[in-house]
């Protein structure tokens, strides 16, 4: 019992950064219906940002607003620039361009960090916190990357339902052509869109670096199993992406502590597998159909 | 509300891939005036109207909005200079609460004080919207959701409003209420109005003006009396 209780809250901490992939790759699926395969390796490249930002002034908290400002900015410089000649192509154009991007900007870490891992700094203490005696399995830094992640999510259901600009965003995502007619600027909708995922992104490649290492490919797995999520809740639902990314760490957190973490990626692909197979629109999803 | 302008299309040829559904059309709406696009199906009157709001090229001629060419400029600025266009049977964002839509047309309009404004004006001319206002637009018939767009439209006083087919699939009751919505715009507002139907009779019945279009080209342009008099051409092309 006390190690199922620490396996779920272990599982939170991972699913949380699950979730914050799913809900940028949710964010670009609703404005453009774009998978954006590159959204990992924008994130690994902010993280690389903040690390140096890190590095210089010696401020954590540098580097983490530095993250999110480059991820703000990477997001809609990509959209403007090698997104928006593929937006109204067949899909598979779409799908090119943004693994040649995630091939692009891995390589471009590479020549400019290396290819060495590097350890990335956490915010808060990585030791285990306990209930009196009992080890909970989670540390004051899980607590922060869980909070900081609902804390995104919340900021994004805000923006979305109660601001003008979140109207907007909406209109477009569902119904571009409405949303012109009303004098709704759609491209900038649509970089709105994109740099908004890429701060999630970026917030999402700070909050895993600390325990994955950072290196140019470090971000590969988190979004495989990001992706996961996101098909989990259904590519149109950012509500779902985040439970998807719970549920995806957790399951996967009890794999890794029942049967052995070296079996870990093979479920996390497994369940995508399957998913997709029986229930392609997810599972919070109420959209009956769509094409990846 | 600002006082209508004049709208003028000029020799526009437009058309998708290799079938041009314009041929070089021209028209004229003066200002504070309503004018019917009539036609058989195929004559080209939904591509009339949305080329002139921007979703069609035109690949010759030019379209004024008082003298600013709207030529080639995208949707969204044509709408921001005062041209609402309505169209057949969409354009309600189905996913969107009624209000939400209709706050959507006031956005780029009004400040806050003047969206409450629009939306308290669009609740009181449309009862039926404020009743509805936290429903998603989905659970609407037909006819409210031409309402609605009708309303939304209305919501960032247009000078001039483009209507496709607006008597499609209403009550005869409503089909009425929405042509004295639209005369009333005109006599107390100035909306320069440009209205598709297929519907000839009605249409004329409210119009200053209208032109007939057939195959792509304009075959007659007149007073609305004197086409609605003119026992050959209604024969001919207007089937009434």
């Amino acid at each position: 019992m006390r190690e199922f209780v620490q396996f779920t809250l272990g599982g939170i901490g991972f699913g949380m950064v699950y979730a914050a992939i799913a809900l940028s790759l949710v964010l670009i699926w609703r404005g453009t219906r774009i998978l954006n395969y590159a959204q990992g390796a924008m994130a690994m490249l902010t993280a690389y940002i903040a690390f140096t930002v890190i590095g210089h002034t010696g401020s954590y908290w540098a580097g983490f607003a530095a993250a999110l400002a480059a991820g703000l900015v990477l997001g809609a410089v990509i959209e403007r620039t090698v997104i928006r000649p593929v937006e109204s192509k067949p899909p598979l154009n779409a799908v090119v361009v943004t693994i040649g991007l995630l091939v692009f900007l891995e390589g471009l870490a590479g020549i400019i960090y290396g290819g060495q891992y590097r350890s990335f700094p956490a915010a808060f203490s990585i030791t285990g916190l306990h209930a009196g005696p009992v080890p909970l399995g989670i540390s004051l830094n899980d607590v922060f990357v869980a909070g900081a992640v609902l804390a995104a999510a919340a900021g994004l259901a805000v923006l979305f339902r109660y601001t003008s600009a979140g109207l907007r965003l909406r209109a477009t995502a569902f119904n571009a052509y409405a949303a012109r007619l009303l004098g709704v600027r759609v491209g900038r909708m649509l970089t709105l869109g994109w740099a908004l995922a890429g701060l999630i992104g970026a917030l999402a490649g700070v909050l895993v670096s600390p325990a994955t290492f950072l290196y140019p490919a470090s971000m590969d797995s988190i979004f495989v199993l990001g992706f996961t999520a996101a098909v989990i809740g259904g590519l149109d639902s950012p509500a779902g992406a985040v439970a998807g990314g719970l549920i995806l760490g957790v399951a996967l957190n009890y794999v890794g502590g029942y049967l052995g973490s070296n079996l870990v990626p093979i479920f996390g692909l497994a369940a995508l597998i399957v998913i997709l197979m029986i229930r392609p629109s997810g599972l919070f999803s109420p959209s009956t159909g769509r094409q990846v | 509300m600002a006082d209508g302008a004049a709208l003028t299309v000029d020799e526009v040829v437009a058309g998708y891939g290799g079938v041009l559904a314009l041929q070089g059309v021209s028209l004229d709406a003066r200002p504070a005036t309503i004018t019917a696009v009539l036609g058989a199906n195929g004559a080209g009157k939904t591509t009339l109207l949305t080329t002139i709001s921007g979703f069609v090229r035109p690949r010759q001629g030019r379209i004024t909005l008082d003298g600013t060419d709207l030529t080639r400029r995208r949707p969204e600025e044509i709408a921001r200079a005062g041209l609402a266009h309505v169209p057949e049977g969409q354009g309600v964002i189905a996913e969107l609460t009624v209000e939400e839509n209709l706050r959507l047309g006031a956005l780029w309009r009004h400040g806050r004080t003047g969206r409450a404004e629009a939306l308290a004006d669009a609740y009181q001319r449309f009862p039926l919207l404020a009743t509805a206002r936290g429903r998603s637009a989905s659970t609407l018939s037909g006819g409210e959701r031409q309402i609605l767009v009708i309303a939304r439209a209305l919501m960032a006083r247009p000078r001039v409003l483009l209507l496709d087919e607006p008597s499609l699939g209403l009550a005869p009751k409503i089909v009425a209420q929405v042509m004295g919505l639209v005369r009333r715009l005109r006599d107390e507002a100035g909306l320069t109005v440009l209205l598709v139907e297929q519907n000839a009779r009605s249409a004329l019945a409210i119009a200053d003006r209208g032109i007939v279009l057939n195959l792509g080209r304009v075959v007659a342009a007149e007073e609305a009396a004197v086409l609605a008099a003119d026992v050959g051409l209604r024969k001919h092309y207007l089937g009434f």
